[in-house]
């Protein structure tokens, strides 16, 4: 894909988007900005598990994170929220950062575990310094606009998730996204030609968390609450369960799948909560039969499309 | 209560041990780490709650079968999600976390968010070493655990099944060019790996209720000994089960009860600093 071509589809898109606050009520506007929501962070999601290779559990803690950096700096300080997201992004990726090079040396695996340990202990720190979080029962957060309406919300999320997409593209288009997926396919390949893996997953890793960040201090702002479900394991599924449905490894997938999905949770939850369940079976049908997802079907059944891009087993342990 | 978080350190630790056990078994053999390993260990409390609590059985062989049917349960997961995702680490890892949020789902959807829990297996308490009194089913918990875990030992240190075991996670194609089938060494160790968490689960389960999401900790305990230990060491298991357990209560009694959770994550980067292959972990090359 050429830039001209991203920039064109990606603003023609933002142009059509901008339409629905005309036609649409406040619910439909909500759906559109819980997806948005969901787009920034199954996307940055993607950057990490499907570019490089690196299953991180902790994206929605990073969103957490950025949530409540904003939230309680707006409540305990007055910062202003605007501020307070950009600080709350920053002490994510700076998070991000850390934890990153603690066990990215040792990949795969000691990721997945730590970064599990992590959302868990975050989980557990919220709910118990409750004179600073509330606890459970969730911090009330000014909002981003003085005066509170759907569209003004749904405006800043398009504009939010435009950034993130562009700085995506940027990042998985370039010298650098090349490395990414030099050390997914083959880690050693890829040193021997003077890649510095490490270095490439700790990039990836950081930027993904200060996304997320991003992602997640808007999305406290709109809500006004700011609970620890935010930060929770079951949000981690949806963004994983979506990225995987969508496509892993794809540019388009996770986009596709974060709309899908969160139109399709609205529809199940008219019979209850079973919204979790039922994605966690398309999920695991689709993770075992089609490894690429929806974008993965479609350029199968397409015919010149894209070759799927990845999933070819390496051989032996890594 | 030194005396008392030691003795309560000493239980939990040997139920971690036995849960990071199955772990370590499957991470050596397979290099998958199993993330439904507490939904795994919660699905046996059910199954001994259904077993002995509704149907009336003698709780030994409800018991039993409980392992059995987790078992079996693990060695259909392996056969129809791990085995096609030989050699893709990553995939193994995301098939296991959805399974693991299915699963507390599913739990939720049929047993509700209530506590269950089977019967006792003894009543009444001890008076240990004239210091205090203990529950007997406690003390019960830890002698089933400590016989279990030697079982494992005995069964991978000494027997031919154990010498297939040793010989595929130190080299796979050797192993494969010796005869030894290794696909169907997989399925059985993921069975057994599942089973021993089912193990830890019944053990465990009298004294601390199920709940949908309660082995969340449990597992995440489990991990952190398996990295601690050094991934695929049985000491290891052993060992830093039985550390995180005493840390963990002597945490709780002198520090603060709602972070005991916490001082195991402080250890864990403490290992990823100091030493990343654990503290009977050979470095890979």
């Amino acid at each position: 894909m050429t830039d001209i071509r991203f920039y064109l589809i990606l603003f023609a898109a933002a142009g059509l988007f901008s339409l629905l606050p005309l036609g649409l009520g406040d619910y439909h506007l909500h759906v559109m900005i819980v997806s948005l929501y969901y787009l920034m962070m199954a996307s940055s999601w993607n950057l990490l598990a499907g570019y490089t290779g690196q299953v991180s559990f902790a994206h929605a803690a990073f969103a957490g994170i950025g949530a409540y950096t904003s939230g309680i700096l707006a409540v305990k300080f007055g910062v202003n929220p605007w501020a307070g997201v950009i600080i709350g992004t920053a002490a994510a990726s700076l998070l991000g950062l850390g934890v990153g090079v603690l066990c990215l040396r040792m990949g795969g695996i000691y990721l997945s575990l730590t970064t599990l340990g992590f959302s868990e202990i975050l989980r557990i720190v919220i709910t118990n310094e409750y004179d600073i979080t509330r606890g459970t029962m969730g911090l009330q957060v000014p909002g981003l606009v003085e005066e509170y309406s759907k569209a003004a919300y749904f405006y800043i999320m398009l504009g939010a998730a435009m950034i993130t997409l562009i700085v995506l593209y940027k990042l998985i288009y370039s010298n650098k996204g090349l490395c990414f997926r030099a050390v997914q396919n083959d880690e050693r390949a890829a040193a021997s030609l003077g890649v510095d893996v490490v270095k490439v997953r700790v990039l990836a890793f950081t930027v993904s968390s200060a996304l997320a960040g991003l992602a997640g201090g808007l999305y406290g702002h709109y809500l006004h609450l700011i609970t620890p479900e935010i930060p929770s394991l079951d949000q981690q599924f949806l963004v994983l369960s979506m990225t995987v449905i969508g496509g892993m490894g794809s540019f388009l997938g996770p986009v596709i799948g974060a709309f899908s999905l969160e139109i399709l949770s609205e529809y199940i939850r008219a019979y209850g909560e079973y919204h979790v369940l039922v994605f966690g079976l398309i999920a695991l049908v689709v993770a075992r039969f089609a490894p690429n997802g929806l974008m993965g079907l479609a350029a199968s059944r397409l015919p010149g499309g894209p070759a799927p891009a990845v999933t070819v087993p390496s051989t032996g342990k890594s | 209560m030194l005396a008392l978080a030691t003795m309560n350190g000493l239980v939990i630790g040997a139920i971690y041990a036995l849960a990071a056990l199955g772990v370590s078994l499957v991470v050596g053999i397979m290099n998958v780490i199993n993330f439904a390993h507490g939904e795994l260990y919660i699905l046996a409390g059910y199954f001994s709650y259904i077993l002995a609590d509704t149907l009336g059985m003698h709780f030994v062989l409800a018991m039993v079968l409980a392992v059995a049917l987790v078992f079996l349960f693990g060695i259909f997961v392996e056969y129809t999600l791990i085995r096609p995702t030989y050699g893709n680490d990553m995939y193994s890892l995301i098939l296991t976390f959805i399974l693991s949020i299915v699963l507390q789902n599913a739990y939720l959807l049929i047993f509700g968010p209530y506590p269950n829990k089977p019967p006792g297996w003894v009543g009444g308490a001890t008076h240990v070493f004239g210091a205090f009194y203990y529950g007997n089913q406690r003390l019960a918990a830890l002698v089933a655990g400590a016989v279990v875990i030697a079982f494992v030992f005995v069964l991978v240190k000494k027997t031919w099944f154990g010498r297939i075991i040793r010989a595929t996670s130190q080299d796979r194609e050797m192993a494969e060019l010796n005869g030894v089938n290794t696909t169907r060494l997989n399925m059985l160790s993921f069975g057994l790996g599942c089973a021993l968490a089912a193990a830890a689960g019944v053990i465990l389960a009298p004294v601390f209720p199920v709940t949908p999401t309660a082995g969340v900790p449990v597992a995440l305990t489990a991990f952190v000994v398996v990295v601690l230990g050094g991934m695929g060491s049985l000491w290891g298991c052993v060992v830093g089960g039985l550390i995180l357990g005493l840390v963990e209560n002597l945490g709780a009694a002198y520090i603060s009860t709602g972070y005991k959770h916490v001082f195991n994550f402080i250890i864990l980067i403490l290992v990823l600093l100091v030493r990343p292959a654990g503290l009977f972990g050979r470095r890979e090359a």
